[in-house]
C-alpha cells in the first residue's frame, strides 16, 4: 500500500438484520486530502465512517487505517473522530472536556491550539451545558483534533451551525488539510460537497461514483452537483 | 375540556405501553413477585428452634422437657449439653434449656430455675424464644402443687437484653443504604454516557473496554468510600448502633458491597436504553433482593427453594457479613465470614467481567 493512501476500504459490506448498510464498498483516500461522502439519509454515510472508526466490524472485505489493518486500537491513537451530535460531557468545562479528550489519547497539552483554532479559548472555563449549539459544535470539533490526528473523521459536522459558522469551519478543514492532515466528511449539502477535492457519491450503501467535483459533474453531464448526483442515483437504481 | 383532546392523551399513552414490554412487566409482573416474596416470607416464619437438655436426676426435668416439646410456639428437640453452643453458633436453634442436675430438687423449695442460652444476635428471635420458653414452664408450673417461682437463668451468645432492634437492623441498613444509592448512581451516569454519544468517541478512541469499566469502578468507588465512611460514622456515634467488631472490617466489608454495586449497575446499564428503563431496574432488581437479603427475615425462615435464591445474591452474603462483625464481634479468622466477605469478592470479578463483555456489543 501506498504512503500516499490514508483510508482504504476494500469491498466492505456491513447488515443489519435484513439491511444491507454497506454493499461491497470500495474506496481510497489520499493522504492530506479532503474527501466528501456524499448520500441521502440512510445511504449508509455514518456506517461507514464508524466502520473507518472501528466501531463496527463488517461482515465482509477490510479496512486499512494509516497503513494499519483494523481492528487496531493503536491507530486510533492518530484518528480524530466527530460524531453527529455533539458528545460532550455537559457538566464539565470546555477546557475539562478537551483535557480528557487528549488524556485518553495518551496526549499531553495542545489543549489551548485546539480552543483557538474553534475560537473558544475565552470560553474555557465554561460549563458546556452553559453553551449554544454552535459553540458546541465547535467544542465538539475541538476534541476531535486536540491531540492532531492525522485521519480526521467529521459525520455531518455542519448540520444544524448557522451558515457563518460553517464557513469557518470549512475555513479550519482546509487549514488542517494544508498542514497534511486527511479529512473525511460526510455531508448531504451539496455546496459543501464542492469543497471537497474529492468525492464519494453513496446510496443504498453502495458507491455510486467517485471523483473530483468537476470529474463527478462530467461523468453525469450536468451542470451542477446537485442533478450530477439525481442522475447518477437514478441510473444506478434503474 | 374536550373530551376529545383528553382521549387523544390517553390513547397516545396506551399505545406507547403496548410497544413498552418492560413497562408492562414492571406494572403487572413485579407486583406479583415482590408480594408473592413478602407472603411466602411472612406465613412461611417458622416458630424459633430450641434445644433442651435435660439432666435432671428428678421427676420434673422430664415433665418440663415434654412440655416443652409439645407447645406450639416452639420447636424443642433434645441434645445433649456440649453440643449446645456449637447449634447456637451455627443458627439451627435460637436458644437451648437446660435443666441442672438439682432441677427438680430445687423446685421443691419452690424455685424453677433453668439455665437458658440465647443466641441473642436477633432480637426479635431472642424475644421470641425466651417468651415461649416462659409461657412452656409457666404451664409446667402450674401441673404443680404449692407456690412456684420460674426464674430462669439466661445468658447470651451474643449482645444482650439490651440489644435493641435498631442494632440488629442497623448493622444491615448501613450496607443497604450505600448499595442501593451507589448502584442508582451508577447505572445512571454510566447511561449517560451512553446517550450523550461520549461512549461512542470513547470506542473509537485507543482505550479498551476494560479501561473504562475499571475507570469508572475506581471514581465511583472514591464517591462511595466517602459515604461508607459517613454513613458507618453517623450510625456509630449518633445513632449508637452496637459495634463488637473491628470498624476497619466493617469499613472494608461495605467498601466491597460499594464496588459490587457500582460493577452491578455498569453492567446493567448496557440493558436499558434511557434513564426511565434504569429507574426500572430498582423494583426488579433492587426490592426482591432486599427481600430476599434476610435483612427483615432471616433467610432461614424462608421455604427452601427460596433460601436457594438467597444464597446467590450478593447482598444476602453482605449483610451476613455485617450483622456477624457487628452484632457477634466476628473476625476473619471465622469460616462463615470468610465465606461471605469471598463470596461478595466472587461478585465484584463477575460483574466487572460482565460489563466489560457487554460494553462493545451494545456500542457498535
Amino acid at each position: 500500500m501506498s504512503e500516499q493512501v490514508a483510508v482504504e476500504v476494500d469491498s466492505v459490506t456491513k447488515r443489519f438484520g435484513d439491511i444491507k448498510a454497506l454493499d461491497g464498498v470500495t474506496l481510497r483516500v489520499r493522504r492530506g486530502e479532503i474527501y466528501g461522502l456524499l448520500g441521502p439519509n440512510g445511504a449508509g454515510k455514518t456506517t461507514l465512517i464508524r466502520s473507518i472508526v472501528g466501531l463496527i466490524a463488517p461482515n465482509s472485505g477490510t479496512v486499512t487505517v494509516l497503513g494499519r489493518k483494523l481492528p487496531n486500537l493503536d491507530v486510533l491513537r492518530e484518528v480524530g473522530y466527530m460524531t453527529q451530535q455533539a458528545a460532550l460531557y455537559p457538566g464539565l468545562s470546555v477546557e475539562e472536556n478537551l483535557r480528557f479528550f487528549a488524556a485518553i489519547n495518551g496526549v499531553e497539552g495542545g489543549v489551548k491550539d485546539a480552543l483557538e483554532f474553534v475560537d473558544l479559548y475565552a470560553r474555557r472555563g465554561s460549563v458546556v451545558s452553559t453553551l449554544s449549539g454552535g459553540m458546541r459544535q465547535r467544542c465538539s470539533l475541538a476534541c476531535a483534533l486536540v491531540h492532531r490526528p492525522h485521519l480526521l473523521l467529521l459525520d455531518e459536522p455542519t448540520v444544524g451551525v448557522d451558515p457563518q459558522l460553517r464557513v469557518q469551519f470549512w475555513e479550519q478543514f482546509r487549514r488542517m488539510a494544508a498542514d497534511g492532515t486527511t479529512i473525511i466528511v460526510s455531508s448531504h449539502v451539496m455546496d459543501e460537497a464542492e469543497r471537497c477535492q474529492r468525492l464519494g457519491l453513496i446510496q443504498y450503501g453502495r458507491l455510486l461514483a467517485e471523483g473530483s467535483p468537476s470529474e463527478v459533474r462530467a461523468q453525469a453531464g450536468t451542470q451542477n452537483l446537485e442533478e450530477a448526483f439525481l442522475k447518477l442515483a437514478g441510473e444506478k437504481v434503474a | 375540556m374536550s373530551g376529545r383532546r383528553i382521549a387523544a392523551i390517553t390513547r397516545r399513552l396506551l399505545e406507547g405501553f403496548r410497544r413498552d414490554r418492560r413497562t408492562l412487566a414492571l406494572l403487572f409482573v413485579a407486583p406479583l413477585v415482590i408480594l408473592g416474596l413478602l407472603g411466602y416470607m411472612l406465613r412461611n416464619s417458622a416458630v424459633p428452634s430450641v434445644g433442651v437438655v435435660n439432666e435432671d436426676q428428678g421427676p420434673l426435668g422430664s415433665v418440663v422437657a415434654s412440655a416443652l416439646e409439645s407447645s406450639s410456639k416452639i420447636s424443642a428437640t433434645t441434645i445433649s449439653a456440649s453440643d449446645g453452643d456449637a447449634k447456637l453458633k451455627d443458627g439451627s436453634i435460637a436458644a437451648y434449656i437446660v435443666l441442672a442436675s438439682d432441677f427438680s430438687a430445687r423446685a421443691q423449695g419452690g424455685v424453677i430455675a433453668p439455665q437458658v442460652h440465647v443466641e441473642g444476635s436477633q432480637p426479635n428471635a431472642a424475644a421470641e424464644a425466651l417468651q415461649a420458653l416462659q409461657s412452656a414452664l409457666a404451664s409446667a408450673a402450674s401441673n404443680r402443687p404449692g407456690a412456684v417461682k420460674v426464674q430462669p437463668e439466661i445468658t447470651y451468645l451474643y449482645g444482650g437484653p439490651n440489644l435493641d432492634t435498631l442494632d440488629y437492623f442497623g448493622a444491615a441498613a448501613i450496607g443497604l443504604i450505600v448499595f442501593f444509592l451507589v448502584f442508582v448512581v451508577t447505572i445512571v451516569s454510566f447511561l449517560n454516557e451512553r446517550s450523550q454519544g461520549t461512549l461512542e468517541r470513547l470506542m473509537a478512541s485507543p482505550l479498551r473496554r476494560g479501561e473504562i469499566v475499571v475507570g469508572y469502578m475506581i471514581g465511583f468507588t472514591v464517591l462511595a468510600l466517602i459515604q461508607s465512611v459517613e454513613v458507618l460514622l453517623f450510625a456509630l456515634y449518633v445513632l449508637n448502633v452496637h459495634n463488637e467488631g473491628n470498624v476497619l472490617l466493617i469499613f472494608g466489608i461495605e467498601a466491597l458491597m460499594a464496588i459490587t454495586a457500582v460493577n452491578l449497575g455498569i453492567f446493567l446499564s448496557m440493558f436499558a436504553r434511557t434513564e426511565f428503563q434504569a429507574v426500572q431496574f430498582i423494583p426488579l432488581v433492587i426490592v426482591p433482593q432486599f427481600l430476599l437479603s434476610g435483612i427483615l427475615f432471616p433467610v432461614s425462615s424462608e421455604p427452601t427453594w427460596l433460601q436457594y435464591v438467597s444464597n446467590v445474591l450478593p447482598l444476602t452474603h453482605a449483610v451476613n457479613a455485617l450483622r456477624d462483625v457487628m452484632v457477634k464481634g466476628a473476625d476473619l479468622t471465622w469460616p462463615s465470614l470468610q465465606l461471605d466477605v469471598g463470596v461478595v469478592a466472587a461478585f465484584v470479578v463477575l460483574f466487572v467481567a460482565a460489563g466489560t463483555a457487554t460494553l462493545r456489543r451494545r456500542v457498535a
